[in-house]
């Protein structure tokens, strides 16, 4: 069940320009980043190893923002154009509905994924870091992007609307991006601080930072890192039940009249 | 447990509602419905625009919760809701469809959220195209398809798990004669091989023709329930539109 979910959504999602643009605008992104690392004078001062951190950070923000992006309707779009009602009239339960959402969702962070690897592979040259450098993006990646898909599922299942989804979805992810953008005497500072210990993506840029600039590369070194990201992960999925019961109170047909 | 003679009955019974109740807000859409349909019945639902019939068709399909009462359909509790659905074929209200596939991967897909092998799918695929006449139009886009098309593909979604009970909220409402009587027809074939049909409707010709028993709702509660001879005879009027509109209250 779910997998037929999961491929028609490919279908409607990625396989169409829409798809193809986001991969599109992802490539010109990584392009226009290391390209600007390479040749900019001051940027190529830096030493390689922040350069990569820097594509790091570039390759995670971007897969986060086009998945959101994606997430937002691939749910919604259901409710608005009045297929949800025939989808749910098949012996499916909800569960299937949103896990196949889900790995259509998680099926785009991995295309992004796979457009990043040739630049972090090419970019890491010299450095030995090329293996950590997808390893750590790979795993701090899918659960960054996994909690904020369950995050705007779940606002999908409550609002039923593709514009407040976004909307939502998007103050959410600025309000977790914006700590990450603070300068490290800032972020060591009071209530900042401590924000910053549980901000999963401050969580994971400190990680990345960890692996590619200071070469902690052992996953050991990195469980401080690690943790704040799960926990958001598992926040998400709590928060993903609560709107799927609150889904299921009001019934698939909603406040439809 | 032993169950009693009221409860075997309901088990006998295609559709079984019992003290049905809907509310939006504080408007009441549905009031106390109880209502029953033998299974083999071409049962009619009538009803003036907004007097509940597709709130009551939502909560029978487990679309919409109920606030108060029970239901059974094929012999169900309504907490079955999987179960249900694999021997029901529903066209809701609500008719969208995925425009990018073409009218046979519509199927396709919809015959594979019923488990069915590949094998299976395509012969009820090929099978419903056919009996709703669209195979000529099978590798066309849904998006280009004309409304009555698009009916008769909703229609042939309803049907591709071969339901026992088949229920249908205006199937041929903004339809051309044509596209209505090949509607009509189908289902008068299904009905005589044994399909339960629950048809909603305000086309009075139209449940005069097909239905053999029939219920109407007014303002959320059922007014009549029986046939229309037994209606006509009730409310003293002569014809169908008549006693409709003596029931409720409109001229």
């Amino acid at each position: 069940m779910i997998r037929h979910i999961w491929r028609k959504d490919l279908q409607s999602e990625l396989y169409t320009w829409k798809g193809t643009v986001w991969l599109l605008i992802a490539a010109l992104l990584f392009s226009f980043t290391s390209y600007l690392l390479l040749t900019d004078k001051e940027l190529s001062l830096l030493d390689q190893t922040e350069l990569l951190w820097l594509l790091a950070k570039i390759i995670i923000a971007t897969a986060m923002l086009i998945v959101t992006i994606d997430a937002s309707s691939i749910a919604t779009a259901e409710f608005e154009k009045g297929t949800a009602e025939s989808l749910f009239l098949a012996p499916m339960t909800l569960s299937d509905f949103i896990l196949g959402k889900l790995l259509a969702s998680l099926t785009l962070w991995v295309l992004v994924f796979v457009v990043a690897t040739p630049y972090i592979i090419v970019a890491s040259s010299g450095t030995h870091l090329a293996g950590f450098f997808l390893g750590y993006v790979a795993l701090f990646g899918t659960l960054g992007v996994l909690g904020l898909l369950c995050v705007t599922l779940a606002l999908s299942l409550l609002y039923r609307s593709s514009r407040n989804t976004l909307t939502t979805s998007l103050v959410v992810l600025l309000f977790l991006t914006i700590p990450a953008l603070f300068g490290s005497s800032l972020k060591n500072s009071g209530a900042v601080a401590g924000f910053s210990r549980i901000n999963p993506i401050d969580s994971i840029f400190s990680a990345l930072d960890n692996v590619l600039v200071d070469y902690q590369v052992r996953l050991s070194a990195n469980l401080r890192f690690l943790s704040p990201v799960v926990g958001f992960v598992v926040v998400g999925i709590l928060f993903l039940l609560v709107a799927a019961r609150v889904f299921r109170r009001r019934g698939i047909a909603g406040e439809m009249r | 447990m032993t169950q009693g003679p009221v409860e075997k009955d309901r088990l006998a019974e295609a559709i079984s509602v019992v003290n049905l109740s809907k509310r939006y807000g504080t408007t009441p859409a549905v009031q106390d419905l109880t209502l029953s349909v033998e299974p083999g019945e071409f049962f009619g639902f009538l009803g003036p625009n907004g007097a509940g019939k597709t709130t009551t068709i939502r909560m029978l399909t487990g679309a919409l919760p109920p606030d108060q009462g029970s239901m059974r359909i094929a012999g169900m509790e309504a907490g079955r809701r999987n179960e249900i659905l694999k021997r029901l074929g529903v066209m809701p209200e609500s008719r969208g469809f995925y425009d990018w596939m073409t009218g046979a991967e519509y199927l396709d897909f919809f015959a594979a959220l019923y488990g069915l092998s590949t094998a299976e799918r395509r012969a009820r695929v090929d099978n419903m195209l056919t009996r709703t006449e669209l195979n000529p139009s099978r590798n066309k886009r849904v998006g280009a398809y004309s409304r009555g098309m698009k009916q008769r593909l909703g229609l042939a979604r309803a049907l591709i798990n071969n339901p026992t009970i088949l229920i249908l909220d205006e199937p041929t409402l903004g339809l051309d004669p044509q596209g209505q009587g090949l509607i009509q027809n189908l289902l008068r074939q299904l009905n005589s091989n044994g399909v339960t049909v629950f048809y909603s409707s305000h086309l009075l010709h139209e449940v005069s023709a097909l239905c053999s028993r029939i219920g109407i709702l007014n303002q959320g509660r059922l007014v009549a329930l029986g046939t229309i001879p037994e209606i006509l005879k009730t409310t003293g009027t002569q014809s169908l539109t008549e006693a409709f509109l003596s029931l409720t209250g409109t001229t």
